[in-house]
């Protein structure tokens, strides 16, 4: 499809430098939000003023011990919010698998998880058969894998580490939930 | 009389065990489906070698079924099989006897990548807890260019004090680090340092 | 066509309706690098509209009424910045997304179309900080010194992202074609 790797390049570059129309009622949502913050930054205006406006503050330790706990409850509040990519503890995972492949009449995903069966999980052609990709459930532990093409070529995830491979053709692995 | 005739015999009864033709994974419809009967046969033996040692056997199947897959020679089939089995159990004897099943399998990746058995016992001394996800990632940092030794000194350094959540968020971050273009090695190195000081700050010392 | 200059002047002298003709003017311009950078056209609107409401409120920091153009551009930046965060953490991934991939079309011949999933996919894939010095150098043609002063990030380091970015979209898009 390609005489030279620096042509798949180009071809990104102009793609991506196509022009791109955007929704013309954005000005409209913008001009409304300009025109609604006028209003609004003559109060906040008003409020910092209130706010900063240097005062004598008396607090007892023990309020200064109650406030200092709410500080720390919220500290510890919002680390438990800070986003954590896990699996539930021992269940199954959803995972998606997702490969170039275009032109291919048809693309598998095989490895660990289905006994490495080339017709087991067939993948998905995307509108136009250019982007392939299935969604399994995997429980936690690790698993080698490869994308079969036309039933015959193999490839490697590039977009997961290799493995050293025994059969001179090329695996993936992917470590799901811990 | 009675005790010698035991003794005697007790070497036949061997040799009778060896001639028995493998019927463990003879029994794995998967291997008989997916194989020719000379290879069927020799991995099989592998496969009830490693069974009678105690060893995982599922995913010494899993690389039989990779190379039929695959169509590689019968040979070639066997070899990458007699492999694992024997970084399967370089694992168990780096690790202990008590190792589970996800803890060899892991170790075997780890040792096929480039890690020291020495280094597997010294993770294991290291931590209470089980391995599965220390050696996964230990694996998988191999796997995205850190270099062997550098993966294992981070991970050992993590065993002690970091759960499996904090270690797998440490593996994620060292692959987002190598992403933008880090060294291997040194994502590896800067991210530990950072993960070790989260680790010491979450558990403070009595004094 | 009245200048960038002679608008933010009007503006700041109180003709706030004079501001529309900014967004008119800008909105595509910029939307191209929002939609790219976010993968997400609900998340480019978002980004460019706070951007653009940003520039408003603190339109007398445009140091020089002839530069409002990169100004607006180094503040939808970092909008992006903050737009891609709360995505990630949202756990969104691209192509999971099958019903916008769907209603994303437009009629274009289908080897064109094929591409604009292609590319998304890849640039999806990338890092967001390379990502970013990807467009700023190839779609936006910025010089190293001008995106290292929009981006607060050394040239060498920014040249260095330029170059995975493109490594690994070469990788990703003619692995298919090596075998």
């Amino acid at each position: 499809m390609f005489d030279r790797e620096e042509d798949v390049l180009d071809r990104v570059i102009d793609q991506l430098r196509r022009p791109v129309e955007m929704d013309p009622t954005l000005d409209a949502a913008v001009m409304s939000r300009v025109a609604a913050g006028e209003d609004r930054l003559g109060r906040l205006a008003a409020v910092w003023d209130w706010v900063s406006r240097p005062r004598d503050i008396a607090v007892s330790p023990l309020a200064g011990l109650g406030l200092a706990a709410v500080l720390v409850g919220i500290v510890v509040w919002l680390a438990g919010r800070s986003p954590q990519i896990a699996a539930p503890a021992a269940g199954p995972s959803t995972v998606q698998f997702v490969v170039v492949a275009p032109g291919a009449a048809s693309v598998s995903l095989v490895g660990d998880f289905n006994d490495w069966d080339g017709g087991a999980t067939p993948m998905q052609a995307t509108r136009n058969g250019a982007l392939w990709s299935v969604t399994v459930p995997l429980t936690p532990g690790r698993y080698r894998y490869a994308f079969l093409v036309n039933g015959s070529r193999w490839l490697a995830d590039p977009a997961a580490p290799r493995v050293q491979d025994d059969f001179d053709a090329p695996s993936s692995v992917v470590t799901v939930g811990g | 009389m009675h005790r010698s005739r035991w003794f005697a015999s007790f070497p036949l009864a061997l040799g009778l065990l060896a001639l028995r033709p493998s019927t463990g994974a003879a029994q794995d419809p998967r291997l008989e489906r997916r194989l020719d009967s000379a290879t069927l046969q020799s991995v099989s033996a592998v496969i009830d070698s490693a069974r009678l040692q105690g060893l995982p056997i599922e995913s010494l199947v899993q690389r039989a079924l990779e190379g039929a897959a695959k169509h590689a020679a019968s040979p070639q089939i066997v070899a990458a099989v007699r492999r694992l089995a024997a970084e399967l159990g370089t694992a168990r004897l780096a690790l202990g006897s008590a190792s589970s099943p996800m803890e060899l399998d892991a170790a075997a990746s780890a040792l096929r990548a480039g890690v020291s058995p020495a280094d597997l016992t010294r993770l294991r001394h290291r931590r209470t807890q089980s391995l599965t996800v220390a050696l996964a990632t230990l694996a998988d940092l191999v796997a995205s260019g850190v270099p062997p030794d550098s993966a294992s000194a981070a991970v050992i350094a993590l065993a002690a004090s970091a759960g499996d959540d904090q270690i797998a968020e440490f593996r994620r971050a060292v692959e987002r680090d190598i992403a933008l273009g880090a060294p291997p090695a040194v994502a590896a190195a800067v991210r530990v340092d950072a993960a070790l000081r989260q680790t010491s700050g979450a558990t403070p010392r009595r004094p | 066509m009245t200048s960038d200059a002679e608008i933010v002047r009007r503006v700041r002298d109180g003709d706030t309706a004079a501001f529309a003709v900014l967004v008119a003017r800008y909105r595509d311009r910029l939307g191209r690098y929002a939609v790219h950078m976010l993968g997400d056209r609900g998340d480019a609107e978002e980004a460019l509209q706070d951007a653009f409401v940003r520039a408003y409120r603190s339109l007398a920091r445009c140091r020089e009424d002839g530069q409002f153009g990169p100004w607006l551009f180094g503040i939808l930046v970092n909008r992006c910045r903050t737009a891609g965060r709360r995505a990630a953490r949202r756990h969104r991934m691209f192509v999971r997304d099958e019903v916008s991939l769907e209603r994303a079309s437009a009629p274009e011949t289908s080897d064109r179309a094929e591409w604009d999933d292609t590319v998304r996919w890849a640039m999806e894939r990338l890092a967001p900080p390379l990502r970013e010095a990807f467009l700023l150098k190839h779609v936006e043609d910025m010089e190293y010194e001008e995106m290292s002063r929009l981006t607060g990030t050394g040239v060498s380091a920014l040249k260095m992202r330029v170059m995975r970015a493109r490594e690994q979209l070469r990788a990703l898009l003619t692995e298919v074609e090596r075998v």
